[in-house]
């Protein structure tokens, strides 16, 4: 066994010296690891950002009392920001734009795209609920003149209007627009619209920094044999990988 | 040692890791400022004692340059660098000159070069240096031949020349629009270069003490946003951000938060599923969640007094060393709250029986000293030992009792856990991951730290 590992380290050792890459030994690493400073109230701000921005507004709330840290959002508005999320997400589309315009009308007005998809999903939901005949009148008085402004829409309108030509939309090859990821695809598109009026990023920090985390070991990789962490949940560094 | 249980070792060490972090807080501000230039010299003006002497003439201010023989040759161009090499720990150096005066033939070049330059040849012609020259347009790097680049300049356009870090290219630009790029494969430092080579040629040159006819700031941010959209690429495992998140509440005893944040994440559509399998590591930090929770709130209040209390009630192991960092923490706390409500008298009786056994110990004797300091002040928020006052100060002594106790946990299975969370193991991962790719890169480009990102993209 002993003589195995030997054997195996030897040869990862030749392997490193041929492609001439560091090789940073575990209490090396822990060393550097160590040297980084990382301070508790900017982790704290990290978490904020991931609640406040992803729409926990009685976990940013608790948390802003249990640890001190201060939302860079005024609080009151997720709450109006995740009414205008659900909304969307339950179907209830006419809702959510009414509460978008009671937020701030500018949003709609400046982002034409996002209120073509609103009133999109406002016909899918129609349809979904076989309501053909209100649908049609929707689709020509509504979304219509919309889309000869602009050819993209026009063609996402076609899409959508062909799923009155099915009987059975299972098999009906624009079906994934009845699927339940379209709506949270439009419920995303108008949190992120709101986010950005607000000023705040539409996208919290965590995520970015976990994939730049990824990134960074990868571009490490090339040059050094060092311990990574492979898993991100548990944060566990592993041996050096020579 | 008066304590001779098994944990003791753990315990120590526990201790003088958060009796660290409490003297490093008041670094905080200088740390701030390091960051931002990480140290580096940047060229401030021209180096008038290795210019080409003879050839050229730097004026007074070392910040204009102009040939003023004849030239006969190619060994008598007028070179000059800057007084300091272009500094490296960054995403880009850039510099501009304006040519004032194009002088008999305008053969003006603008680039960069190594310390050991031949100083009477044009940036580019010779091996380890690159210049964009202004007859031309051509850029030279090394050879003796040019290559097809940019357009030529003349009197009056303002030139630059850039190293960008990231992508290891050279860049130029004309009157405030990029002309080309061109890879760099220079080692070691470069000089900010300018070379005059025909009578009355003269050129001032601006290393950022005046606004740039580039737009450099925007440029940086274009290539930060390339980096950002490299990375955004990168596909995560689902709801890992979430789980970290969740973890993190839990290691430090945020349990409301925690509460709050599971019982908005049933109801989320679709809700959010976090895989079990780590289970182990979260019985390590599920421990006594609910008496952790307690205790933080009680320091958070200031209530120093009654988390003592319950400390000897729970875990009288913890504080059974009266001389032990955490009691220390909490002692020093005590005093510090006393301070906080003007109850000076008081707090110079606490400190005379709780406080002075510290003095003269070793890894204590900053720290004890810096809050009896506090007393000195009329004003102690105001003075060099105000950080004490600020509730970052509670959190540290908080985090030090959650730790503690984590580390009283029968099953712990991993003792370095209860000092880190998960989180906090990550970024210093991503931090010590960059920095090490940097140095093994020449130095080369930005560091990354978490204070910068977090104070990117606020109110912009």
């Amino acid at each position: 066994m002993s003589l195995f590992w030997i054997v195996i380290r030897q040869l990862a050792e030749i392997e490193a010296m041929a492609t001439s890459k560091k090789v940073i030994t575990k209490e090396e690493w822990e060393k550097k690891l160590k040297d980084v400073k990382i301070r508790k109230e900017d982790m704290n701000k990290l978490v904020m950002n991931f609640l406040v921005t992803e729409g926990y507004v009685d976990a940013a709330e608790k948390f802003r009392l249990e640890s001190g840290t201060e939302p860079d959002i005024d609080l009151a508005t997720i709450t109006d920001r995740m009414a205008v999320k659900k909304a969307v997400q339950s179907g209830n589309v006419e809702d959510a734009i009414e509460k978008v315009n009671d937020l701030n009308p500018e949003i709609l007005d400046t982002n034409p795209q996002l209120f073509f998809h609103l009133q999109q999903q406002r016909l899918i939901e129609l349809i979904r609920n076989g309501k053909v005949e209100e649908a049609l009148e929707f689709a020509q008085e509504e979304l219509a003149p919309r889309g000869e402004e602009n050819q993209s829409f026009l063609e996402e309108l076609e899409k959508t209007v062909a799923l009155l030509a099915f009987e059975d939309v299972s098999n009906c090859p624009v079906g994934e627009l009845l699927d339940i990821s379209q709506r949270l695809k439009t419920a995303s598109e108008v949190n992120a619209a709101i986010l950005t009026s607000q000023s705040h990023e539409k996208d919290p920090k965590l995520p970015s920094l976990l994939k730049m985390l990824i990134w960074a070991q990868n571009q490490l990789d090339e040059k050094a044999a060092y311990p990574r962490i492979n898993d991100l949940s548990t944060a566990k560094l592993e041996d050096p990988a020579v | 040692m008066t304590n001779n249980n098994s944990g003791s070792k753990n315990e120590e060490e526990v201790g003088s890791y958060f009796l660290e972090v409490a003297r490093g807080a008041h670094k905080k501000k200088e740390e701030e400022m390091e960051e931002d230039t990480e140290d580096e010299e940047s060229p401030t003006e021209l180096n008038t004692i290795n210019s080409s002497g003879g050839f050229l003439v730097v004026s007074t201010d070392k910040m204009s340059v102009k040939y003023t023989s004849v030239n006969l040759h190619g060994h008598d161009v007028g070179v000059v660098q800057a007084n300091k090499p272009a500094p490296v720990k960054r995403l880009v150096y850039y510099f501009e000159i304006y040519v004032k005066d194009s002088g008999a033939k305008g053969q003006i070049a603008i680039g960069f070069t190594t310390d050991n330059f031949k100083m009477r040849r044009q940036p580019g012609w010779e091996p380890h240096s690159c210049g964009y020259h202004g007859d031309d347009g051509l850029l030279y790097r090394g050879q003796g031949k040019g290559e097809a680049f940019g357009p030529t300049y003349t009197a009056n356009d303002i030139v630059g020349a850039g190293i960008n870090y990231a992508s290891h290219e050279f860049f130029f630009t004309k009157n405030g629009t990029v002309v080309g790029t061109v890879y760099n494969d220079v080692k070691g430092s470069l000089f900010p270069t300018i070379a005059v080579h025909s009578q009355n040629e003269e050129v001032h040159v601006n290393f950022g003490q005046k606004p740039f006819a580039f737009d450099l700031e925007d440029f940086e941010k274009q290539e930060r946003m390339r980096q950002q959209m490299t990375v955004e690429k990168i596909s995560l495992p689902p709801n890992v951000s979430h789980g970290i998140v969740r973890s993190y509440l839990l290691h430090y005893g945020y349990e409301e938060t925690l509460n709050s944040f599971d019982m908005a994440s049933k109801t989320t559509v679709p809700p959010v599923h976090i895989a079990q399998e780590n289970g182990f590591d979260e019985q390590d930090i599920m421990y006594a969640l609910n008496e952790r929770k307690t205790l933080r709130q009680l320091i958070k209040n200031g209530e120093i007094d009654a988390a003592l209390g319950k400390l000897h009630d729970w875990y009288p192991q913890i504080v059974q060393d009266d001389k032990s960092a955490t009691c220390f923490l909490l002692h020093c706390q005590k005093f510090i709250e006393l301070v906080r409500v003007g109850a000076l008298e008081e707090a110079v009786k606490y400190g005379r029986i709780q406080l002075a056994k510290f003095f003269g110990l070793a890894g204590f004797e900053d720290f004890v000293q810096d809050c009896v300091a506090l007393l000195a002040y009329e004003q102690p928020r105001e003075s060099s030992v105000g950080y004490l006052l600020e509730d970052s100060q509670r959190e540290v002594v908080a985090d030090a009792v959650n730790a503690m106790i984590l580390s009283m946990n029968p099953n712990l299975k991993d003792s370095h856990g209860c000092l880190q969370s998960g989180l906090e193991r990550l970024l210093r991962q991503l931090t010590a991951c960059c920095l090490e790719r940097r140095s093994l890169n020449g130095d080369q480009g930005e560091a990354f730290y978490l204070h910068r990102v977090l104070n990117i993209g606020k109110k912009c």
